[in-house]
């Protein structure tokens, strides 16, 4: 694995000091907060994407996994639907329920690239529409309400001095932290992303090696849809449905390789970080909605095209 | 090293900051709108701006691209920037709950436009067109049509997203007016559209396959005429009022298409929702707002229906006529 420093972390910093420079509010206590609010459930869904991106996979369901976790999450919850009388207890089995459905769709991901030498492309594209489908079928395209108080209060809960999509987010940051970086697993998964062949010729089990990032990956999205549902107090079929690029984004911005192999979590925290920002300060800056989308399409473009061109050096070079 | 260059800089940055924080920059209102895909929707976020410049208010835009996650962080970003007041064109009736909650706790002035929202106990100012009884009296209007031809026909009615109390009330209104035309209008299909013109498309291609003697069409908004039309053209029958084959066509909104379309005899009746009247109200009623003015909670346009009889009196008020 490398650990090279990456120009993300520097851009990061130039644009965060621009920010603070020419746009009014942006190098505020307020908006700081506002700022890693904002970021959690992004940083979330980003960090299980990027465990796949680093077998050289992609995890293009992640937005219809956030959608149906967050169903079945209001289904379980909501006073209208829900068979269990206390919301303490609904909270957790819900959770749990979410946690179990978003993990069981990994499976199935990964099974499928795995076992059944799908293309991950393929395979999470069908995913995307099959689960964003299932979502609006279970649903009737209709969004889940009721949900209880506990729930919907926890974003503007603190637990010494931090709000919980904060220790939330801290976390799965630390758990992810400890996979990749204390555990086997973590290092059959940069193996795996290096070279499978080589990797299994090695005795890394490459199988359970893809399994287990598409099933954290389908985790951490619905980790990241409990957040999203409890913040806008719904259980939404189309909950994150426009947030494939952002998800994608971070992690590409962040450098993380699309060839697989290359990556550190630090970089994919500054990559969400730099879109959360983006977003942040344009929309501080007053410019128009258009005027966001160029700039966050060119930004994630160059992004591209500088980790395709990283990689292309460093096959030159050898 | 870089560390310490950034630190050093960041001291720099927060200096300049709180000097330009200091500053008085006046009175910004954040207007958030959940998407722009309409020409109603541009037409309205167009007019705001106006009001917000005729009365020297400065203003901040944030468009959502349809989603109520994004919406919530952008109100989020006003709240943060400190805004004065908040005017929002919401995804739907419930997630602009918690926008408001957010508002209230913030203690800034919230007007919620052209969508009542859910039942809540915040403190907010609520801008909307009386969709039932605009879409009530335009059906009516197309009826008194329908009775005029002497000839039974059969209805469809664009049904939009049934979690926008919009579309809710606008098939309500629908649905009373032909209630009292049981014996000439027989509603055979109602199409789900989910405010999705695509959908659109399907659903009344289908309907008119499965009942190729539709002569009625309600549109739950104008934005779906282009889907109507479409089909209408595909199954021929999309033909002038005094052709002995048109198919009396009414809409809701007002927009540039609806306007061209009684300009040019295919369109019967249009509910017109006043936008130049609900967008004023809605900055207004924050700038009331914040001078801690009296304001209604609730400010109901009435609208109007726009048809071939009064069309020239009444264009001057349409604003896709202006479009």
């Amino acid at each position: 694995m490398t650990k090279s420093p990456n120009i993300i972390l520097y851009l990061c910093l130039v644009y965060y000091l621009a920010a603070a420079l020419v746009t009014p509010g942006f190098f505020t206590v307020n908006n700081t907060w506002n700022l890693l609010y904002n970021l959690m459930p992004l940083l979330i869904v980003a960090v299980g994407q990027m465990l796949v991106i680093l077998t050289a996979g992609i995890d293009l369901s992640v937005t219809a996994i956030i959608a149906v976790t967050s169903v079945v999450g209001g289904y379980i919850m909501s006073a209208d639907y829900s068979p269990v009388d206390s919301s303490s207890l609904a909270i957790a089995l819900g959770i749990l329920g979410m946690v179990i459905t978003g993990g069981i769709i990994g499976l199935i991901n990964g099974i499928s690239v795995a076992k059944l030498k799908m293309p991950a492309f393929m395979v999470t594209l069908t995913g995307l529409m099959f689960f964003g489908g299932f979502a609006v079928w279970l649903t009737k395209s209709q969004n889940i309400y009721n949900l209880p108080a506990g729930l919907v209060d926890m974003p503007y809960t603190s637990f010494l001095g931090l709000p919980l999509p904060i220790w939330t987010g801290l976390l799965v940051l630390g758990l992810i932290y400890l996979v990749l970086n204390k555990s086997l697993l973590g290092e059959w998964i940069y193996a795996v992303g290096v070279n499978p062949k080589t990797s299994r010729i090695s005795g890394v089990n490459v199988d359970l090696t893809i399994i287990m990032v598409y099933m954290l990956s389908g985790v951490t999205a619905a980790i990241g849809s409990v957040l999203y549902t409890a913040r806008l107090e719904t259980g939404s079929p189309v909950m994150g449905q426009n947030l494939l690029l952002d998800v994608i984004g971070a992690v590409v911005i962040g450098g993380t390789s699309l060839f697989g192999g290359k990556g550190l979590l630090q970089w994919t925290v500054a990559g969400a970080f730099f879109m959360a920002m983006l977003d942040n300060s344009l929309n501080l800056a007053g410019l128009s909605y258009f005027l966001i989308m160029i700039v966050k399409g060119v930004i994630i473009l160059s992004a591209a095209m500088l980790n395709v061109w990283g990689e292309r050096k460093v096959i030159w070079s050898a | 090293m870089l560390f310490r260059y950034y630190w050093s800089l960041l001291v720099i940055v927060g200096c300049l900051t709180a000097g330009c924080a200091a500053k008085e920059e006046g009175t910004v209102i954040g207007i958030s709108f959940e998407t722009l895909q309409t020409e109603y929707w541009v037409a309205s976020i167009e007019a705001m701006k106006s009001v917000c410049e005729e009365n020297g208010v400065g203003y901040l835009e944030a468009v959502a691209n349809g989603d109520a996650n994004r919406q919530f962080e952008q109100v989020n970003n006003f709240i943060s920037r400190g805004v004065d007041g908040i005017v929002i064109a919401p995804k739907d009736a419930h997630t602009v709950i918690p926008i408001i909650k957010a508002a209230n706790r913030a203690g800034i002035p919230i007007a919620i436009y052209n969508r009542l929202p859910a039942e809540n106990e915040g403190d907010y100012i609520t801008v909307v067109a009386d969709n039932y009884e605009i879409s009530r009296n335009t059906v009516e209007y197309m009826a008194e049509v329908a009775r005029e031809s002497g000839k039974k026909h059969k209805a469809m009615i664009l049904i939009g997203d049934l979690g926008d109390i919009n579309a809710v009330n606008r098939r309500r209104g629908f649905d009373d007016a032909l209630a009292a035309h049981k014996d000439l209008i027989e509603v055979v299909a109602e199409v789900p559209t989910e405010w999705n013109q695509e959908k659109a498309l399907a659903g009344v291609t289908n309907a008119l396959q499965v009942n190729p003697d539709i002569d009625f069409i309600f549109s739950s908004s104008d934005f779906l005429f282009p889907s109507v039309v479409s089909a209408l053209k595909n199954a021929d029958k999309y033909h002038p009022i005094g052709h002995p084959d048109h198919v009396i066509l009414g809409g809701f909104d007002g927009d540039a298409m609806a306007y061209r379309m009684l300009r040019e005899k295919y369109l019967d009746a249009d509910g017109v929702q006043d936008v130049f009247f609900e967008c004023q109200e809605s900055v207004l009623a924050v700038i009331r707002k914040m001078r801690e003015e009296q304001v209604p909670d609730l400010i109901v346009d009435p609208g109007f229906v726009i048809h071939q009889q009064n069309l020239e009196q009444k264009a001057e008020s349409m604003w896709g006529a202006s479009f």
